[in-house]
């Protein structure tokens, strides 16, 4: 069977599998083996476990669906990273995603500063008048 | 009169400001295109989204959802697509003109309305206008937008809308048509039109494919994948608004840069002609001299 992940910024996981194990916060844990019926499902925060022979790999998901259909499964994620093990690739993907708030809020406060700074350079110069 | 002195100051700052301007209309041109190659990375994504959620829909005819059901409005949120910086011409002001004209016609009261603003300038904006925020931090809109950028305060207007504090979201974004021409569009966020989705039938030659099985059950499925499509939905538009900012800035940068080398075209008449006039001084200052000597 065929497995493709798509995220926002294009197809992340295009590759031929056995079988997935596909795990939710909010649906429990169930698999997909090939050809099993036509599926829908969703994602919030999980997991899918890909399976090729003795390899094991695991992409975590955030907030996404999952169709499967002709013995071809799409995960459209919002956010998605591929990792060895399920830990490590939750791990670095929320390590990216606090790094991501913590640089936002670092700009905000940089940006904020800069625009005082300006505003009162233009009042010192007097360039608005 | 200018002295030679003033116009090569002059030209000098000039010339320093068309070196800027060229620089950022270059970095503008390369994020325009970083900006498409997003958007059409994108695509795919929102296709299959709604390609997904149309079988859900047109599979089990029974389903509603709160997001479908057209509601008494007595409480909008917009949502203001503006940039961080400036200096891109009129990218910002478009939308916020439109917007203070939409809201002056449309509402009485601003208490019948509350604003998300995404990017600082429209933060700003809100603010000085005294608009009611649904957040009070900066949402920034940064070249390489990411859905966790966004996500809390979409999550927020949408639980909103799903325990009746607001009855309709409305986004005003401008719309990308090419690098010259974009335009403010405002389009309803939620509630959704049911209709595209059945409309859209994709397994029209395998209808035995349409018998799907779902994860927990249909209704559960929906439930979950209404949002994360009201939030796809928001990033397209912001995606498009992303371009529409490079190829506002890269046009209006195109502009000064024109202006600057016009005027350092004048400035360097000014200039000669100023040179000229020092030398005719001079020479007539020598003959001047000479005759008196002789």
């Amino acid at each position: 069977m065929q497995l493709i992940v798509i995220t926002p910024s294009g197809e992340l996981y295009n590759e031929m599998i056995d079988y997935i194990v596909v795990s939710s916060k909010r649906t429990g844990e169930f698999a997909i083996l090939d050809d099993h019926a036509p599926l829908i499902s969703a994602i919030d925060v999980g997991y899918i476990k890909l399976v090729r022979g003795d390899e094991h790999v695991y992409t975590v998901v955030i907030n996404g669906a999952l169709e499967n259909r002709d013995s071809v499964v799409h995960v459209l994620a919002q956010e998605a990273h591929v990792g060895l093990n399920k830990d490590s690739a939750f791990e670095h993907l929320n390590a990216v995603r606090k790094e991501r708030l913590e640089e936002n809020r670092r700009r905000t406060k940089d940006f904020l500063k800069a625009e005082r700074e300006l505003e009162k350079n233009i009042k010192e110069a007097k360039a608005s008048k | 009169m200018a002295t030679m002195r003033d116009i090569q100051k002059r030209i000098n700052a000039t010339q320093k400001t068309s070196q800027i301007t060229k620089a950022m209309h270059m970095v503008s041109a390369a994020k325009l295109r970083r900006a498409e190659r997003s958007i059409n990375a994108f695509r795919p994504l929102t296709d299959k989204f709604a390609a997904v959620l149309s079988r859900v829909l047109s599979g089990e005819s029974d389903l509603s959802h709160p997001m479908f059901e057209a509601r008494e409005i007595k409480k909008t949120v917009y949502v203001l697509v503006s940039s961080d910086r400036g200096l891109a011409g009129s990218f910002n002001s478009r939308v916020f003109k439109a917007f203070d004209a939409h809201v002056k016609e449309q509402h009485g009261s601003s208490d019948d309305f509350e604003i998300v603003a995404l990017g600082f300038k429209a933060y700003h904006h809100a603010k000085r206008r005294g608009y009611t925020l649904l957040h009070d931090e900066v949402i920034q809109m940064r070249d390489e937008v990411q859905f966790v950028d966004f996500q809390n305060i979409a999550d927020r207007f949408i639980t909103r809308y799903l325990s009746g504090l607001c009855d309709k979201v409305v986004v005003f974004y401008n719309h990308f048509i090419n690098t010259l021409n974009q335009e403010v569009k405002h389009r309803t966020l939620v509630p959704l039109e049911q209709d595209p989705f059945l409309d859209a039938d994709i397994d029209k030659d395998e209808p035995y494919n349409r018998i799907y099985h779902y994860e927990p059950n249909a209704r559960k499925v929906l439930y979950q994948l209404l949002p994360m499509y009201v939030v796809h939905v928001l990033y397209g538009m912001i995606l498009e608004s992303k371009a529409c900012e490079h190829a506002s800035r890269m046009t209006a940068m195109q502009n000064a840069t024109d202006n600057a080398e016009e005027l350092i075209e004048d400035l360097t008449l000014e200039y000669n002609r100023a040179r000229q006039d020092a030398i005719t001084l001079e020479l007539t200052d020598i003959i001047g001299g000479s005759e008196a000597v002789k």
